[in-house]
């Protein structure tokens, strides 16, 4: 699983063009949306980042969401993210 | 209703966001070069930019820097791109083809259209008004710049920011070569004077002007008139620049100075001396692509070029192509052509 969260962590990094940012940079268990509250920390990232990740999901992993209230849960944090790929991917 | 140009700021293969071409230019001889960009984190949150291309970023500093200082409502962004976000919808395709059309990143389709330009522009400035985008291949910001006047002629807007953005990639570049854009060998300075063959060399061009109905100690010029035309035979253009003249009160030996888009390319060259030496035959021709390049955003820089020119009261020697009279310049002609089909006039004055 640690290994999944260092490729995943490099792999958002690099879709979401996160200038700056260094895997270690990003606690495994941080929220990765603020739902624009500047004051929840974590990566605050926004909706089309949110497809962003659908997108590299789809790619790298072979999964395809199907029911959109899930992706609440699923991108809660990069451990949810990650958690949620060990257990579903086809490639 | 009299249209003054306040500010401008450009983007190109020059030092960025400044006028040191005007005194100090860069000597570019080659075939391809990038623009020379400023740092970006002046202007646009790294977080807030990370989804932007190269020519986003370039558009958001070269408008926040035409708009330094300026406080007044801006009523309508008008902007004219010959390619779009070129390089992002390159991304785009090269996307769709690794991923078999089935994941399709969506940062890459949202700047993929023309207009993304204008709109993350007006999103930066919180601009809701008019906004419009004009992509006519080498007319494209000419165009832009006539439906910015057009607005003001019919009293929608008492001020406008027109822009001109266009990147030059790597396979653009290439598909240009194989249709004879570019020279084969380079272009060198004393090949403008003396063209013997067809092709350029590659720039990139962002650029931004204020335009108001306010004359203040800033501005740089007054529009007099633009014109675009279709194919014109030379009877027609020569009626046409007769009527712009006229219609600012002047005749063609008050015209101080014509900017002439020569780029070292022997059937565009020509067409701009069959055009404008029976007209001109005594008047100072400026030059500026051996500074800028050629692309499709080239020409707003011969406005830009000659707008500084007016406000600075003289034409440097190193943009001079013709020497006609030595006087300060009041009146100045801006002629684009793209390809002998599409043309645009302008008159700048002070």
């Amino acid at each position: 699983m640690n290994e999944l969260i260092a490729t995943l962590k490099e792999e958002i990094i690099e879709v979401l063009n996160l200038e700056g940012m260094t895997p270690d940079g990003i606690d495994d268990n941080a929220p990765l949306f603020n739902g624009g509250d500047p004051s929840v920390a974590g990566l605050g990232l926004d909706s089309i980042d949110a497809l962003e990740l659908i997108v590299l999901m789809e790619r790298n992993y072979g999964i395809k969401l199907k029911n959109a209230s899930e992706g609440k849960e699923i991108f809660k944090s990069v451990a949810t993210m990650a958690d949620y790929i060990s257990k579903n991917r086809t490639k | 209703m009299a249209v003054y140009i306040q500010s401008a700021a450009q983007i190109t293969i020059q030092s960025p966001l400044c006028d040191d071409w005007f005194t100090s230019p860069i000597q570019r001889e080659g075939r391809y070069f990038r623009s020379v960009e400023p740092d970006f984190k002046a202007f646009i949150d790294p977080m807030a930019s990370r989804r932007m291309g190269r020519l986003l970023k370039r558009a958001i500093a070269s408008a926040m820097t035409a708009l330094d200082g300026y406080e007044a409502p801006l009523d309508a962004i008008v902007t004219g791109t010959g390619l779009g976000c070129i390089e992002t919808t390159e991304k785009f395709l090269n996307a769709m083809l690794r991923d078999g059309e089935q994941a399709l990143p969506p940062s890459f389709f949202m700047q993929s259209t023309h207009n993304t330009i204008g709109s993350v522009i007006a999103q930066r400035l919180k601009c809701h008004g008019y906004n419009n985008t004009f992509t006519h291949r080498g007319t494209s910001f000419d165009c832009a710049l006539q439906d910015a006047l057009a607005q003001f002629e019919l009293n929608d807007i008492s001020s406008a920011l027109v822009c001109a953005n266009d990147e030059m990639t790597e396979a653009y570049f290439q598909l240009f070569d194989q249709i004879g854009y570019w020279k084969a060998e380079g272009v060198t300075e004393a090949m403008f004077h003396h063209p013997t063959t067809e092709g350029s060399f590659a720039g990139e061009v962002s650029a931004a002007f204020l335009l108001n109905t306010q004359s203040s100690q800033q501005t740089l010029c007054r529009i007099d008139g633009l014109e675009v035309l279709f194919e014109p035979t030379d009877e027609r253009f020569r009626q046409a620049v007769e009527a712009l003249l006229g219609k600012a009160g002047i005749t063609r030996e008050e015209v101080d100075a014509v900017v002439c888009g020569y780029n070292a390319d022997r059937t565009n060259d020509e067409v701009y001396t069959r055009r404008l030496t029976p007209l001109f035959p005594q008047t100072t021709q400026i030059y500026y692509k051996h500074l800028f390049g050629e692309g499709f955003s080239a020409s707003a820089m011969g406005y830009y070029v000659a707008a500084t020119c007016l406000k600075r009261g003289g034409i440097p020697a190193h943009i001079r192509y013709k020497e006609g009279k030595a006087t300060r310049p009041k009146h100045i002609l801006v002629y684009n052509h793209f390809q002998d089909k599409d043309h645009s006039i302008a008159l700048l004055s002070c």
